[in-house]
């Protein structure tokens, strides 16, 4: 599903230049569940961002469903990312002045799928993620676990193969953090390719592969039995 | 997708109260003074298009030139118009209109003084558009001493009876047949007459010579408004070609005789209102104005568009985020830029919304502001309508234009990390929109302080004479004129009454233009015949020169008048005499000239004695041969408008129409009850109904008086829009650079040091501004003042000092509560949620 080859990152303000990413291949397949793990500021996050069409690499390829698509414009990506990919974030990313149930619609509606569609679709998904009962409540009004668990149900809505979480229970409390867990895995025994940036241990053992990454490149895949 | 747009800009607006009002509230503003200004523009544009023919139409105008001299009259001579219909086919028909006002009218016990009436030939109705309310337009005017009259002026009269067939009589007990009612004029007529009566009516009373005459003698006369109505196909400037034939044929041969020839002009009925200027025309428009306001209207819309501008820049550090998300999940930046479009124009709709129902509640005290009677609403104006919603989407898009290609520029990436610092990136171009807004609010303030300047110094100029505590009231009453004398003996018993004079005109209606004949001085080579002329010789250096004089014509204002006329205006001879009874020739052979006329005549420094005839036949004998026996000091006797022209001063053997009475400034209500007590005791039958000069000089100034008023306004407005804008920024700015002053603070800065540093970054702003805003008002306004008054104020530097320390203190005050709050605030709490 996805393939990279010595991917590069460099970041230049005037006078810096800092290597963000430095030669990173790998290959992540359909279903899996893959963690990237490494201290601050070692490139996951900008890993991430490339991987989910959100940046472009400063050198070398990535394959995106076998096709290459480091060079793509910003209107090819937002394309293939809306199609394909779902995000979750550390701190939700939720869309204050939305409800509950406009969050999570959002990506349909940038599908261009119809009214009655949508509607069916985020009913579902908010009762698959037992959040239905605060449709109409604005972020705000929930609790970090509640969020979270509507930045899952957007994630998912329009049924992508792949979902990129940001340590998503960097903000959570351990139980919440345990839920928001439950939901990945689950998600992935359906057949969703994971990829998920974090910091902790625990989080990164619901996983079935590690990456570590470390200054920019990468040190050790870790595949667990 | 467009549901969601309208959700998540309603709740944006919603969510911030603050910068929502300030900005509706701005956008508000702008729009009603833009529908107000476009009321007022629109109606000055439709002049005389409810004509049906008014393309057809063309108003004949007079261009004399005698002794080289142009004069240009709105008004022609009676036989023009009928001259014009028998010579050139172009002309269907004309149509003549001579004006009178004062004119009493009587029906049953009811009688009243009524302006704007004309005497009128029956084709009127051919060539305008009037609707009948009673009567029909055949033959209305045919009769003499018939009458039609507008819809109020008839139930002034006849409450709510048809008129038709009633007679109503003048003074002279004259009657007039009521042959029918019209509406009302709508108020966008050049010529509002209240009532017309058929030009039959004067040509019966004055006979045929004088009324239809083709005669050369008539054509040289001028005292009537003449409208023709030109052929379908057929255009004005083939009569232009043929005029000169016409000129050959009516006109040359007394023409060559007075020294004197005549072109005609003509204008368009349509574009009349805004741009005649012409003598003895109808009050008029004028296209600068509106030019101005439209202006006017355009600034104080960009400095409300610029408020939303800023102010959603400024704030777009709130916005980023939902920016990036929405990338994320696929939004494309067309799409964003939809959404940010969206809610602009929203809240433009929701300004126009407001500002629909403010115009509807200030229509009334704007149309006393304008002196206008402007109406507005979905039936009476759908255009304006139609017009003001597309200039609020307009407006909508152009507010919201910078923010959404701004906004969503952003990389999804770099905002949801919250490395965007974007408050700095646009603080330039937000400096900028707020130096525009600046200078356009500082030029308003230099414009309203100039404008109430030269109104003021035109209320308060030395006229060359005193027009304060004098009361001027017609004579039309012949009975009470025959006892003027004994009158005049009565009123002055009374200590509040100073003085008492008669003539035909006064201050603001002054002088019939006529030709004379002068002495005309000439320097003429020794061995030149002279014949006819007065010669004496003189030795200039070595040459021999005669110096001779002879008589030769030229157009003068003149006015009729007696004894104590200079001396009840309180006017200065400077040089000679003023009239005096002891010198029983005065009245036949002397003449008081005015310093421009002295000067125009060539006469110098020694005008004492150079002849004037006047009241010239065409035998070339003349009624008085009069010699200048006083030269006035130069008086305006026109608005501030017109320089000073030329005027001659002849005492009239009989009281005039017009008395002029000068009362004690203490004891006016005591005059004034006198007068009105002696005036019936008289006799008169006329009602005491009198005007004050110095009010009806005011009135000359109306249109002045108009534009200062709605200048002021206007600068209000826009002060009041830019503080708006600068209130929002500077809470904004505040609320930013809340870390940065925690910092200094902590660092052993005192709040007087940070306020200062704030409040200077804002006067930066205001004086950059107004270094760019003084010359370009400067250079406006003195170009408006050399074209619209021959007097006229200098625009000192004091002006300037005022508008610059205006805006720097109003800036001041509006930024000062959130600076002085955020330099206030404890540090610890800036620093900690950072």
């Amino acid at each position: 599903m996805i393939k990279t080859v010595n991917l590069t990152k460099i970041f230049r303000t005037d006078e810096v230049e800092t290597t963000a990413l430095n030669e990173v291949s790998f290959e992540v397949s359909k279903g899996e569940f893959v963690a990237i793990m490494g201290p601050s500021g070692c490139g996951k996050s900008t890993l991430l961002n490339i991987l989910g069409l959100l940046d472009n690499p400063s050198g070398g390829e990535y394959f995106f469903l076998d096709k290459e698509v480091a060079g793509f414009s910003e209107r090819q990506r937002a394309n293939l990312r809306k199609q394909n990919i779902g995000f979750v974030f550390q701190n939700f990313n939720l869309i204050d002045e939305l409800t509950v149930f406009e969050n999570v619609e959002l990506p349909l509606i940038y599908l261009g799928k119809s009214s009655a569609e949508r509607k069916k679709r985020v009913e579902e998904v908010l009762e698959q993620m037992q959040i239905v009962h605060r449709k109409k409540h604005f972020p705000l009004q929930l609790s970090g676990g509640q969020q979270q668990r509507v930045a899952v149900a957007r994630a998912v809505i329009a049924n992508p193969s792949l979902i990129l979480a940001d340590e998503p229970t960097g903000n959570l409390d351990s139980s919440h953090g345990e839920e928001v867990m439950n939901l990945l895995t689950d998600l992935n025994t359906n057949g969703t390719t994971i990829i998920m940036v974090t910091h902790s241990q625990r989080d990164a053992g619901y996983s079935r592969r590690i990456i570590q990454l470390f200054d920019g490149q990468l040190i050790t895949e870790n595949i667990k039995a | 997708m467009f549901k969601n747009y309208l959700k998540s800009a309603f709740r944006n607006i919603i969510r911030n109260k603050f910068y929502s009002i300030l900005n509706i509230l701005g956008l508000s503003i702008g729009l009603i003074a833009a529908i107000f200004i476009l009321l007022f523009n629109s109606s000055e544009l439709s002049y005389d298009k409810h004509h049906e023919k008014h393309k057809r139409i063309h108003r004949l105008e007079s261009d004399f030139t005698i002794s080289n001299k142009h004069d240009l009259f709105a008004v022609t001579s009676a036989p023009l118009g009928p001259a014009f219909k028998i010579e050139f086919p172009e002309v269907e028909e004309f149509v003549r209109f001579a004006g009178s006002d004062g004119i009493l009218i009587k029906y049953n016990d009811k009688e009243f003084y009524e302006d704007d009436l004309y005497y009128t030939d029956s084709t009127i109705f051919d060539v305008f558009t009037h609707e009948f309310v009673y009567g029909t337009p055949e033959n209305a005017l045919t009769e003499p001493n018939t009458c039609v009259l507008t819809e109020t002026l008839a139930k002034k009269y006849f409450e709510n009876e048809n008129p038709v067939g009633k007679v109503i009589s003048d003074a002279d007990d004259v009657n007039f047949k009521v042959t029918g009612v019209i509406k009302d004029l709508p108020e966008s007529s050049h010529l509002k007459f209240r009532g017309v009566f058929s030009i039959n009516t004067l040509v019966e009373r004055f006979g045929r010579e004088r009324m239809n005459s083709l005669e050369p003698g008539a054509f040289w006369n001028v005292n009537f408004y003449t409208y023709i109505l030109l052929n379908e196909n057929s255009n004005i400037e083939s009569i232009y070609e043929k005029f000169p034939g016409f000129y050959e044929k009516y006109m040359k041969s007394l023409g060559d005789q007075i020294n004197a020839s005549f072109e005609f002009m003509s204008t368009p009925l349509a574009d009349i209102h805004l741009t005649s200027t012409l003598r003895s025309d109808l009050p008029t428009g004028k296209k600068a104005y509106v030019f101005i306001f439209t202006l006017i209207a355009i600034f104080i819309l960009l400095i409300a568009s610029i408020n939303y501008m800023n102010m959603a820049t400024a704030r777009s550090s709130n916005r980023t985020k939902e920016v990036g998300i929405r990338k994320v999940l696929g939004a494309v930046r067309f799409q964003l830029i939809r959404q940010f479009l969206t809610e602009s124009v929203i809240l433009a709709l929701i300004a126009l919304i407001i500002a629909i129902a403010s115009v509807y509640l200030l229509l009334p005290d704007f149309n006393q502001l304008a002196g206008k009677n402007l109406v507005f609403g979905f039936n009476q104006t759908p255009m304006i309508i139609f017009w003001i919603f597309i200039i609020t989407l307009i407006t909508g898009l152009l507010s919201g234009s910078y923010p959404a290609f701004y906004l969503s520029s952003f990389m999804p990436v770099k905002v949801l990390k919250g490395k965007i610092n974007t408050g700095a990136k646009s603080g330039w171009l937000r400096r900028i929109l707020v130096v525009f807004q600046f200078i356009i609010s500082i030029a308003m303030i230099i414009g309203t302080i100039v404008v109430s300047n030269q109104l003021n110094f035109m209320r308060t100029k030395d006229l060359g004479f005193e027009k304060e505590n004098i009361l001027v009231v017609g004579l039309q009453d012949t009975s009470l004129r025959k006892k003027l004398p004994t009158f005049r003996e009565e009123l002055l018993q009374n200590p509040n009454i100073i003085n008492a004079t008669t003539s035909n005109g006064y201050p603001g209606q002054m002088g019939g233009i006529i030709v004379m004949r002068v002495e005309k001085l000439e320097k003429i080579s020794e061995n030149t015949e002279l014949t006819d002329t007065i010669k004496n010789t003189q030795n200039t250096d070595s040459t021999t020169f005669h110096t001779g004089s002879r008589m030769v014509e030229h157009a003068l204002n003149f006015t009729m008048l007696d004894y104590d006329y200079i001396d009840t205006y309180k006017m200065e001879i400077i040089k000679g005499r003023n009239f005096d009874k002891e010198m029983g020739t005065d009245l036949e052979e002397g003449v008081i000239i005015n310093e421009a006329a002295a000067k125009e005549l060539g006469w110098g420094d020694e005008p004492i004695g150079k002849k004037i005839d006047f009241g010239v036949n065409l035998d070339g004998t003349a009624a008085r041969y009069t010699k200048v026996i006083g030269v006035v000091k130069d008086f305006n006797y026109n608005s501030l408008h017109n320089k000073i022209d030329p005027i001659l001063f002849f005492l009239s053997e009989r009281p005039r129409d017009v008395l002029s009475i000068r009362i004690d400034e203490k004891n006016r209500q005591k005059a004034l009850e006198f007068i009105e007590e002696k005036w019936y005791e008289f006799g008169a039958i006329n009602p005491f109904d009198y005007d004050f000069v110095d009010k009806t000089l005011d009135e000359m100034y109306e249109a002045e008086d108009n534009i200062g008023r709605i200048f002021r306004i206007a600068s209000v407005l826009s002060i009041f829009i830019a503080l708006l804008g600068l209130l929002g920024l500077s809470s904004f700015i505040a609320e930013q650079r809340s870390k940065e002053i925690g910092i200094r603070k902590v660092l052993g800065a005192s709040v007087s040091s940070i306020i200062i540093k704030l409040f200077k970054e804002f006067i930066v702003l205001i004086i950059v501004a107004f270094v760019i805003a003084a010359p370009l008002a400067w250079w406006g306004l003195n170009d408006w003042l050399s074209t619209s008054f021959i007097y006229y104020i200098g625009i000192g530097w004091l002006t300037f000092v005022i508008a610059a320390l205006l805006a720097i203190i109003i800036g001041l005050a509006t930024t000062s509560f959130h600076i002085i709050k955020a330099a206030n605030a404890n540090p610890v709490d800036a620093i900690k949620c950072e």
